[in-house]
């Protein structure tokens, strides 16, 4: 009696353990697994719209997953066609010598003769919105096709509305040539009309871009695509639609441009002048520290829609006149008036002020007997030691110009290439989401979400330590 | 004396550029719209003194009325329900596990994207035949598979625990280990029912809820100013969408600081999960709290960017904030801008955001009191 409980006390103690070490684990388990739903769920819009953002219709109904674009073979068959139709393997076209064959096959149900199909290039706009504004070429001038030639029969059954048929499999070939000489063309539209409801549309060497008037016609839009201009048809688009009226350069490249231009003059004024600002702030003693302080938290707490206002006006006169220095009478509709107006914020100050705050005066100090001036002890003793400060600093100033949306729209409206990219997709929405044509919308999007993404990818740390320097600006 | 006004000289020198663009573009950018609020201003001719006439005037626009109830509404809803949804999110996540880094991207995903991405994004998937309706259409049709997953998962935690309670053991109903077992068991039973033919997915019409083009409002029993139209909603469920993360690892980072220890005492006691919630979780992140509501309420109240993009895909009224009004005000169009009228609504913003704020934060640090 005595030496059973001692011994049942610890068998006991012993399955308490196992069993709270198997309660850890089941608690880590489903841990991982919300957190990797709670990740699918914050991704999911993004991963979505970028997948979609390659079908030539993101609005299709029921919303799929399987993308004929993501499969290896249409890759394949792409670029095979894509140097039939102008020797361009990746990005494809229509050049005079094109000589493209395309095979579709129909089934027909016992009791209909196949028919051929009757193939023709139809003259098609690429797209809505500013893309239609444009005069273009149309391969339709170019194009000879000849008559479908039947290459093979066998006899199977197919699913017709929701019953299995016997009937007969037919494959026709067609070969599109171009005629005589003329320019290279961007795509080679198709359109197959089958001879008759009866006859089903199964496949073709492509599959077609949409089945139009319930199934009788096939319509492509290039069958000449090349690997690359089938996969990213859309992202083509967003860079040749788009062109300005003016010079005819694309519209997405100039807005990519300026937004690059505009975020790094904001980082490199941001990152020596917040630096300098915040230097003083934390170093220096002189009489107004106070009352600076107070205005940098004044000016964090005033809505942009307060200083808008005065600072559009301010602009406008090209800064009480000083732009005409440099010839300019107005900073409206231009990059400089954009940066000039946010070349250091109150924010980024507040930052370097604290972090320079938290390194100890002793390091300066030494410098200040070599004799150094106030200059040299900033910017080589100081302004080194600030690395991970600049570094977040960088981060938050390039993503926060790349983003803005309100002030730009405000300062660029006219002509359409002076626009950044948020501003700039506002006029693709404006253009081309009224006609449901959001292929080119989400390419766009998606592109210029990249560089901030790689940027967060890349930077992760400092954007981490940026955020709790300043709190994070919402 | 004479190295202290070297000193002087050079602060001075240092922060000579960022005072002159403090002064230019927010001191003297306050100054003006705070005396252009008492004018009558149109661009071209020059501003008359009015006095509080375009204050008096905001009350009587129709429009700004209804930008008013859509900002009020709009940032009441949305600071506190990601408020909330962060910090239970966190709580339910607050565990050392390792691989945060790669989550940590994830969840920061939709706040670093700008607002324009992800606007167009949730304005694409809320079309007509659009991502949302086609998830509703799946939910209704699945409802049968769903119901029966919840049903059996209930019913084997509720038989395990019961057991384990008879053999001696004393184990919580959320017990995880027990939890893991029962959704092994929910998933292979819901298969193995719809395998066997005995639950099978509903065929429903597609979802064809209109989320744009509608000047419905909701909860339609509500009195009007608390209602929100459909489109607004839109609006919030996407701002939701896109803050919660990051206010989820706000959460989460202060939570990793509570000692563990507190949480297995209040256990010891007998305290249930909700009770260690309320009584633990919520006085200790209160700090994080109040930061959290203010960048919230800041953000919800100056809410343009949605607007702009949403644009003509929904009616204006329906959409419209305080931020919005004042830009239309200042860019109408056609017509000619009201510079003063636009003023004197911004100033009523910036008071608006600062009454708030000041208001929330008494309330928050007396709650933290208690």
């Amino acid at each position: 009696m005595s030496a059973a409980t001692p011994l049942a006390a610890a068998r006991r103690a012993r399955e308490t353990l196992r069993w709270e070490a198997r309660r850890r684990w089941a608690r880590a388990g489903i841990v991982y697994v919300l957190m990797l739903l709670f990740s699918l769920v914050f991704l999911g819009p993004l991963l979505f719209a970028t997948l979609s953002s390659l079908k030539t219709d993101p609005l299709e109904y029921p919303p799929r997953i399987a993308v004929p674009q993501l499969s290896p073979a249409n890759w394949a068959t792409a670029a095979r066609l894509g140097r039939a139709g102008a020797r361009a393997p990746l990005w494809g076209g229509f050049a005079p010598g094109a000589d493209v064959a395309f095979q579709l096959t129909y089934f027909a149900p016992d009791g209909t003769e196949p028919a051929p199909p009757s193939v023709t290039v139809p003259k098609r706009r690429p797209g809505g919105g500013l893309g239609a504004v444009q005069a273009i070429e149309y391969a339709a001038d170019h194009a000879s096709v000849s008559p479908a030639e039947e290459v093979e029969r066998r006899t199977g059954s197919w699913t017709v509305r929701g019953g299995s048929v016997a009937g007969t499999f037919v494959t026709y070939a067609v070969r599109v040539r171009y005629q005589g000489e003329g320019p290279k063309l961007e795509r080679l539209p198709l359109d197959a009309v089958a001879p008759s409801r009866a006859q089903v549309f199964v496949r073709s060497t492509l599959p077609p871009t949409r089945l139009e008037r319930l199934g009788l016609v096939a319509s492509y839009n290039d069958v000449a695509p090349g690997a690359l201009g089938y996969v990213f048809t859309n992202y083509r688009r967003v860079f040749a639609e788009a062109r300005s009226v003016t010079t005819g350069r694309s519209l997405f490249l100039s807005w990519t441009a300026n937004s690059f231009l505009i975020a790094l003059a904001k980082v490199l004024t941001t990152l020596l002048l917040a630096s300098m600002a915040g230097y003083a702030l934390a170093r220096l003693r002189f009489p107004g520290r106070a009352l600076i302080f107070l205005l940098i938290l004044f000016a964090q707490m005033i809505p942009g829609q307060v200083i808008f206002i005065s600072n559009y006006l301010v602009l406008r006169d090209g800064i009480f006149g000083l732009a005409s220095l440099w010839g300019q009478t107005t900073l409206l509709n231009s990059l400089a008036g954009v940066v000039l107006s946010g070349m250091v914020g109150a924010g980024a100050v507040f930052i370097m002020k604290q972090f320079f705050e938290s390194i100890p005066r002793e390091v300066e100090e030494a410098a200040m007997i070599d004799g150094t001036n106030q200059w040299q002890r900033f910017s080589r003793v100081v302004l080194p030691m600030a690395r991970p400060a600049l570094g977040a600093l960088t981060i938050l100033t390039f993503q926060g110009a790349w983003n803005d949306f309100f002030w730009p729209l405000v300062v660029l409206t006219t002509p359409e290439d002076i626009k950044t990219l948020p501003i700039g997709l506002l006029t693709f929405r404006n253009a081309y989401g009224t006609t449901g044509d959001w292929g080119l919308i989400l390419a766009g999007a998606v592109m210029s979400a990249v560089p901030v993404i790689v940027l967060f990818v890349v930077f992760q740390r400092y954007f981490l330590e940026g955020v709790s320097y300043g709190g994070g600006k919402g | 004396m004479n190295v202290r006004r070297r000193e002087v000289i050079a602060a001075y020198l240092f922060l000579a550029p960022f005072l002159v663009t403090l002064a230019i573009f927010f001191v003297y950018a306050t100054a003006r719209a705070v005396y252009f609020s008492f004018t009558d201003y149109d661009l071209f001719n020059a501003p008359t003194w009015i006095g509080l006439r375009n204050y008096a005037n905001l009350f009587r626009d129709d429009l700004f009325l209804t930008a008013l109830r859509n900002s009020l509404v709009f940032a009441a809803v949305v600071t506190s329900v990601q408020t909330f949804g962060a910090l239970v999110m966190a709580s339910v996540l607050n565990q050392r596990v390792r691989g945060l880094n790669f989550f940590r991207a994830a969840f920061y995903m939709p706040s670093i994207t700008s607002s324009v991405v992800i606007t167009l994004i949730f304005l694409w998937m809320y079309q007509r035949r659009g991502l949302f309706n086609y998830l509703l259409t799946q939910l209704l049709a699945n409802l049968p598979l769903i119901g029966m997953f919840v049903l059996v998962l209930a019913a084997a935690q509720v038989v395990q625990v019961l057991l384990e309670r008879a053999r001696g053991l004393s184990v919580r109903w959320s017990d995880p280990a027990l939890l893991v077992v029962s959704l092994v068991v929910a998933t292979t039973g819901t298969t193995a029912l719809v395998l066997l033919g005995l639950v099978a997915p509903r065929t429903v019409a597609p979802v064809d809820f209109v989320w744009l083009q509608t000047r419905q409002e909701v909860p339609g029993a509500f009195p009007g100013f608390l209602r929100a139209p459909v489109p607004l909603i839109a609006i919030m469920l996407q701002n939701i969408f896109t803050t919660v993360p990051t206010f989820m690892l706000m959460f989460l980072a202060a939570l990793q600081g509570v000692p563990s220890s507190y949480y297995e005492a209040a256990s010891l006691d007998g305290a249930t999960p909700v009770q260690q919630f309320f009584y633990i979780t919520i006085p200790a992140v209160q700090p994080v709290t109040f930061l959290v509501v203010t960048l919230g309420l800041i953000g919800t109240l100056q809410m343009f960017d949605q607007v702009a993009i949403f644009g003509n895909a929904v009616p204006l009224r329906s959409v419209i904030t305080l931020a919005y009004f004042i830009y239309n005000r200042m860019f109408p169009g056609a017509q000619l801008p009201e510079v003063g009228f636009a003023s004197a609504a911004a100033m009523f913003l910036a008071l608006l955001t600062l009454v708030i704020v000041l208001l929330q934060r008494l309330f928050i640090r007396s709650e933290g009191n208690l």
